[in-house]
């Protein structure tokens, strides 16, 4: 039934340029993670997120090709709601982040609870529910709206539910990750903006969310102290604007051409977190503006891909898991960039593909994984995609 | 397709944020470039100085006077340590050393930056105590003197921080420091560096430097001198021997003397080297120069008797002139005034010489001015010029007085006559080698760097060269004066103390009144007992001066030159010239 158009070079595009950035985002975990405390021991190389990464690079490709062979049209919620994956996904990330929140499950890493922590022998994987719930929401709202179609208008019934699945979630996430929490409203409204929800209704619950995002600035000082450091970062260059300033000292220092591969220094304890959210600075040092430029381009190049995907597929779950998920990777990519050049107050958003961390680049490449077989499929007609639009168009009648 | 539209506006959206993000990157990379990377610069660079080993010194032989070695310094840093308690249970057994006491230490530091907790720590010491947070290691050179007061007032001494403050160590400092290592490094946060930015000199350790001295004449000469000083209750008292051929000083020793290890508790008074600081007047030890520079000009025969007044010769304008000891000599040759030290035949032959021949003569031998030897703070002396003598100069210079000396242009005046005539200029400095052992400087070189009179080169086949220069009396004057008038001094004279049976000595002593401080004239009881000898007589290879300055007269043991200083110069002399004899020279 599914047949691949050979002459159809869309997937593997995207993969190259998925593929590329791994390898970047591998290249550069491990030379941010030099340090001249510790030599690289390789019995315990999971200590090290530098030998992590190499290890989840080929995991995340094999991950991505794997996803890819697994028709994207499981998720729709067209045979019932629970014969969709999409579903259970929701669920599942409801039940993690509920136990992230127990102390006997969740670990605490810089102050916040976010991880969760699994010792498989020697090895112990940490996992952090967010990422997974924000997946969810993407991938269920598409599913929803892709069920409901053009009722999604329909405020009381349709709107509001899908809304308060949003809050929940949300809710969930931001006691102990606020930035996430507001990234996953944000992606959630995106959705239901792009699956056709009525602007206005939108609005309504914009003050609800406002008040909230208020409440959760006055009650933590550190995020004012945060707000205050990025207006006014020469005062603060010490303290709360540390991070920000060292991240532009790393890029501007890096030049043109850059200090060459490796021999950065900002990484040496100069600039904190330089294998997660800082990385993007740390190319900067090493490749300079060349290197921040490829970078920027190859998500651009990905972002145009993903437009190719969209307005080709026929299919409107298609359109809207493509949509989502470039939209996820493109915005979480910018919003990196955006803290490490600090035009965005300092936020601990990772760099999708290029960042350390397990959770996160496993899940992007699953989500890849699904626009890749969104890609695969574009162009053709299918009895599937021909019944959903038959369903559109009697709403539409 | 309301969907596709909305999604393409966002993502073209998310392009344009991307495109803009790019320029924020063009211009923090390369429109601020400069600006970051001079801050950059700034906090991620560590300068770092890499001491270097001072130059050892070295006897002629080879044995070691003065070296650096390194040694560890653990030290804490009290301004970030907020529970010295703590830290000092925990250094306490590393160290062995008490809790309390390192605890003391750290409260109590008034450098808030750097307190010294233990110098010269073992390694694993180091190790141990650099793990705890707010204890540092640090490692420095160290100067040690093996030889401890031996040599003390040659060789010098040095500050804290390695600068040579004295003798040989400060007055070849630069040598003997050589250059620090500067060092940039790339550093981390923690200012630990990471690898090599800029080398702005490279390391170069200091020159090693050999003496003349010969540690084992040297203690010879200090142990008779250390001796003969404790039992006459001197003040002080310098002895100096020196090889006449070339000017190299073989031992110097100034007592009181202090241990360059421990500078700390030495007396300020006792730091300086008497025998090249401290002038005195050098009395009779003149007379055999001033009777040379006036055989040499021809005014006096050798074997001319002169009348000697019977002890009391005066005259209009210089006054009364008495003889030591209240002898009455009638008519004496110039070897007998020498011999029995008469100040009337000085005066006499003084008279005949002129003060214009006096004075260029004693000039050419040196007096008046520095000789030039390689150690700081020497005295000039005192010889007025001639416009300045009254009319009992031309009297008194020619037996000691109205003239002040140091004990080594007494040195090397003797070492002139000793030589021939040839002029002689005291050094110390053999040679100066580097670390690869190859030779930095010869002994010709430094003196050319020196570059003022009579300058010498050492070594047998310069002696023509030097002899190039010219004479200051004639040899067989010279001759005349050490084998004959000298000889007799210490054989039927004065110096009768100082005779070998194995060598032929020759020698003068000198009894010379101190001036009295408060008033006029000159004190009964203060006397400088010298006596400078010299041996073989027929080829000297040796010239030694002691002089004792103020033995204890209340004693009853004497005072004189003959007396107090000519034994110790005999034991020395016997002593060097069997050694050098067995050393095969």
């Amino acid at each position: 039934m599914v047949t691949t158009i050979k002459n159809n070079p869309l997937p593997d595009y995207i993969a190259m340029v998925v593929i590329f950035l791994m390898a970047v985002g591998t290249v550069f975990v491990f030379s941010a993670g030099a340090n001249i405390g510790r030599e690289l021991d390789l019995q315990r190389f999971y200590d090290f997120p530098g030998l992590r990464q190499i290890l989840f690079f080929p995991l995340a490709v094999t991950v991505m090709y794997a996803v890819s062979c697994f028709n994207y049209r499981k998720f729709s919620l067209a045979d019932g709601w629970l014969k969709s994956p999409a579903g259970f996904l929701l669920v599942l990330s409801l039940v993690l982040l509920i136990v992230v929140l127990f102390p006997q499950f969740g670990t605490e890493i810089n102050r916040a609870r976010r991880w969760l922590r699994i010792s498989i022998g020697p090895v112990t994987i940490s996992f952090q529910p967010s990422e997974l719930a924000k997946w969810s929401i993407v991938f269920f709202l598409a599913a929803v709206c892709d069920k409901f179609g053009n009722s999604i208008r329909l405020y009381w019934k349709r709107f509001v539910p899908a809304f308060l699945v949003i809050a929940l979630v949300a809710g969930l996430v931001i006691t102990e990750d606020f930035g996430t929490a507001v990234f996953i409203s944000l992606l959630g409204f995106l959705m239901l903006i792009i699956s056709g929800a009525k602007l206005w209704h939108i609005l309504t619950p914009l003050p609800f969310a406002a008040i909230a995002f208020c409440a959760a600035l006055i009650r933590s000082p550190s995020r004012m102290q945060r707000i205050a450091a990025f207006l006014n970062p020469q005062k603060w260059a010490d303290s709360a604007a540390y991070q920000a300033n060292q991240s532009l000292i790393a890029l501007g220092s890096g030049g043109l051409l850059g200090k060459g591969l490796g021999k950065g220094i900002c990484k040496y304890g100069h600039l904190p977190e330089d294998t997660t959210d800082f990385i993007f600075a740390i190319i900067g040092e090493e490749l300079g503006f060349v290197g921040t430029a490829t970078v920027i381009g190859l998500f651009i190049v990905f972002v145009w891909l993903g437009i190719l995907v969209v307005v080709r597929c026929r299919d409107r779950l298609g359109q809207l898991l493509a949509g989502g998920i470039v939209l996820t990777i493109a915005i979480q990519a910018a919003l990196n960039i955006g803290v490490a050049t600090v035009v965005l107050p300092t936020k601990g958003i990772p760099l999708p593909f290029v960042s350390a961390g397990g959770t996160s680049m496993l899940l992007c490449a699953a989500a890849v994984g699904v626009l890749l077989n969104i890609a695969k499929q574009t162009g053709i007609k299918n009895s599937a995609a021909e019944n959903a639009e038959n369903v559109q168009l009697k709403i539409e009648n | 397709m309301k969907s596709v539209r909305f999604i393409t506006i966002f993502l073209l959206f998310l392009i344009a944020a991307f495109l803009l993000l790019a320029g924020r990157c063009f211009y923090l990379q390369f429109l601020r470039n400069d600006y970051y990377y001079s801050i950059s610069t700034k906090q991620q660079q560590k300068r770092t100085t890499q001491k270097p080993q001072r130059g050892v010194i070295l006897d002629c032989r080879g044995r070691v006077l003065a070296a650096s070695n390194k040694i560890q310094t653990i030290f804490a840093e009290p301004r970030i340590i907020k529970r010295p308690k703590s830290i000092s249970t925990k250094l306490a057994p590393i160290m062995d050393m008490g809790a309390h006491e390192i605890c003391k230490l750290i409260t109590e530091s008034k450098n808030p930056g750097f307190v010294k907790i233990k110098v010269g720590a073992e390694p694993n010491q180091c190790t141990a105590a650099g793990k705890i947070y707010g204890i540092g290691v640090q490692s420095d050179w160290q100067r040690y003197y093996p030889m401890g007061p031996l040599a003390a007032h040659v060789v010098g001494f040095t500050s804290v921080d390695n600068q040579g403050l004295g003798g040989i160590e400060l007055q070849y400092d630069k040598e003997l420091a050589g250059s620090a290592g500067q060092n940039t490094f790339f550093a981390d946060s923690l200012r630990r560096p990471i690898r090599l930015k800029q080398q702005s000199s490279v390391l170069s350790d200091g020159v090693g430097i050999i003496l003349t001295l010969d540690a084992t004449i040297q203690q010879f000469a200090r142990a008779e001198l250390l001796k003969q000083y404790e039992s006459y209750e001197a003040e002080s008292a310098v002895a100096i021997v020196a090889e006449p051929a070339t000017g190299a000083i073989l031992a110097m020793v100034s007592l009181p003397c202090f241990d360059p290890n421990d500078i700390r508790s030495a007396e300020p008074n006792n730091l300086r080297n008497r025998a090249i600081t401290d002038q005195f007047e050098p009395g009779s030890l003149l007379k055999p120069i001033a009777a040379a520079i006036a055989i040499d000009a021809g005014v006096v025969e050798p074997n001319e008797k002169i009348f000697c007044e019977y002890g009391n010769y005066r005259g209009k304008g210089f006054g009364r002139i008495g003889e030591y000891g209240d002898h009455r000599f009638g008519n004496l040759t110039v070897r007998q005034i020498l011999v029995r030290s008469s100040n009337i035949g000085m005066a006499k032959i003084g008279q005949r010489t002129g003060k214009e021949t006096l004075y260029r003569g004693l000039k050419l031998f040196g007096f008046g001015q520095k000789t030039g030897i390689d150690l700081p703070g020497e005295a000039d002396g005192l010889l007025w010029p001639v416009k300045k003598w009254t009319g009992y100069s031309i009297t008194r210079i020619p037996f000691g007085q109205e003239i002040s000396v140091t004990a080594i242009q007494l040195v090397r005046a003797f070492c002139v006559l000793a030589n021939g005539g040839r002029p002689v200029r005291p050094f110390l400095v053999k040679a100066m080698v580097g670390n690869d052992g190859q030779l930095v400087a010869r002994r010709s070189s430094l003196v050319a760097r020196a570059a003022s009179h009579g300058a010498r080169v050492t070594g047998h086949e310069s002696r023509n060269r030097a002899s190039a220069v010219g004479f200051i009396i004639k040899p067989e004057v010279a001759r005349w004066i050490v084998t004959d008038a000298l000889v007799g001094v210490v054989n039927e004279g004065t110096g009768r103390k100082a005779a070998l049976e194995k060598w032929q000595v020759f020698g003068k002593t000198g009894t010379a009144q101190l001036a009295k401080s408060e008033s006029r004239g000159y004190s009964d009881s203060d006397y400088v007992a010298s006596f400078i000898a010299g041996a073989p007589a027929r080829n000297p290879a040796v010239v030694v001066l002691v002089s004792i300055r103020k033995p204890n007269i209340k004693l009853g043991k004497g005072y004189t030159g003959g007396t107090v200083a000519a034994p110790v110069v005999a034991k020395i002399l016997e002593r060097t010239l069997n050694y050098l004899e067995n050393r095969g020279l």
